[in-house]
């Protein structure tokens, strides 16, 4: 079962560490890459995450899997996490460790949501907008979603800000909703 | 009471003597031929012994303080006794009379009491039940308004959520009409013109 506290304990010292040595970086690349490899492959997970699998064989096949390709540190990390019977924390060190980096370099991550995909001379306009706006620099992730007919969607924190078709419906609805309710009322 | 007395003995006793003295001397005369008279009266015709009639006359006198003193006394007594039984025996008679007359107004004055007092309590318990009908009656109606009260608003507030529920689904199924129209007729050129409007107009929260 996964912790977030635990794995926010573990994305701490990795950061701090990370960013004393100026591999912040380094380390979420490595990071996202093992968590895309557990995504991508299911016996691979399966086989990470299996009780019954020792913490020898386990370090073994992370050591031949991931030694020559991603920094000492993060592999060390993971070895101390497999030591101490903590590989179903590896997928939380990662989103903890983005969101703490995020958080110590000012940046708002945003979700962008559209009907269809955005251009790239669309997603560099709507990102430069941002930007200016919140003062700070926007790490945007991109989805795409029919449901929303047509528009866009941005979601930060605890902000929507929603220009999308499916968003001005949904408002018109519960205008019409509202109004009708009151007049009941 | 009586006012008959018995004769004393020393009442009687000089009749006696007179009677006595009389019988004596009339039959004295009467045995020796005293008298003048007889022989007048036997001459004149008639057979008339003065002496017997003495005699008798003293007999008389002698018998009668003794009819009285035996026969006459005792039988007032007797009679006056019996007057006095039948007088204390009416007198009771009228105690008795006078205390069931007395018991009767006395039994009458309860009778008319528990009468007046049944009245009242009869009436009492009438007022009551015509109160109490009364109060019944009150609150029948009052919760038979209540309810129909009620059951006029449920109805008008079942009606106007009807009315409601209709128009809400109207506007889903005006709304679900619209996204189909909608996305239908969204193409990218649209899509791309809502997206650089949202990018013109985006305020954010700071």
């Amino acid at each position: 079962m996964e912790d977030k506290r635990i794995g926010r304990r573990y994305a701490q010292a990795l950061y701090d560490v990370a960013k004393k040595h100026a591999v912040v970086a380094a380390v979420e690349s490595d990071l996202d890459a093992i968590i895309g490899a557990l995504d991508r492959d299911p016996a691979f997970k399966d086989f990470l995450f299996a009780p019954h699998a020792s913490r020898e064989q386990k370090t073994e096949t992370l050591d031949r899997l991931f030694a020559d390709r991603i920094t000492a540190l993060t592999m060390q990390i993971i070895r101390v996490m497999l030591e101490k019977r903590r590989e179903h924390d590896i997928p939380a060190v990662q989103r903890e460790f983005v969101a703490i980096r995020r958080d110590d370099e000012g940046i708002v991550f945003a979700t962008v949501a559209s009907a269809m995909a955005l251009s790239a001379a669309e997603k560099k306009a709507l990102i430069t907008k941002l930007n200016k706006s919140l003062g700070k620099t926007v790490e945007a992730e991109y989805k795409i979603d029919p449901k929303l007919i047509g528009g866009v969607k941005v979601t930060y924190g605890a902000y929507v800000l929603d220009g999308t078709v499916r968003g001005a419906l949904n408002q018109l609805k519960e205008r019409l909703r509202h109004d009708l309710l009151k007049q009941q009322a | 009471m009586s006012s008959h007395e018995k004769p004393s003995s020393g009442s009687i006793f000089p009749g006696i003597i007179i009677g006595a003295l009389l019988m004596v001397g009339g039959t004295y005369l009467s045995i020796n031929q005293l008298s003048p008279m007889t022989e007048t009266f036997t001459k004149q015709g008639l057979d008339l012994d003065l002496g017997m009639t003495v005699a008798t006359i003293g007999v008389f006198l002698i018998l009668f303080p003794v009819i009285k003193f035996f026969f006459i006394g005792p039988l007032t007594e007797a009679i006056d006794h019996r007057n006095q039984e039948l007088e204390h025996t009416f007198s009771d008679a009228e105690t008795l009379r006078a205390d069931m007359q007395k018991l009767r107004d006395g039994y009458e004055k309860q009778l008319a009491e528990s009468e007046a007092s049944a009245r009242t309590q009869i009436e009492a318990q009438i007022k009551e039940a015509q109160s109490l009908r009364q109060t019944l009656v009150s609150e029948a109606t009052a919760k038979a308004d209540d309810l129909l009260r009620k059951a006029t608003e449920e109805i008008e507030s079942e009606k106007v959520k009807a009315i409601i529920d209709i128009r809400l689904h109207v506007v889903d199924l005006t709304l679900s009409a619209t996204e189909k129209i909608l996305g239908q007729n969204i193409d990218a050129e649209v899509n791309r013109r809502l997206v650089n409007e949202f990018i013109d107009r985006v305020e954010v929260a700071p």
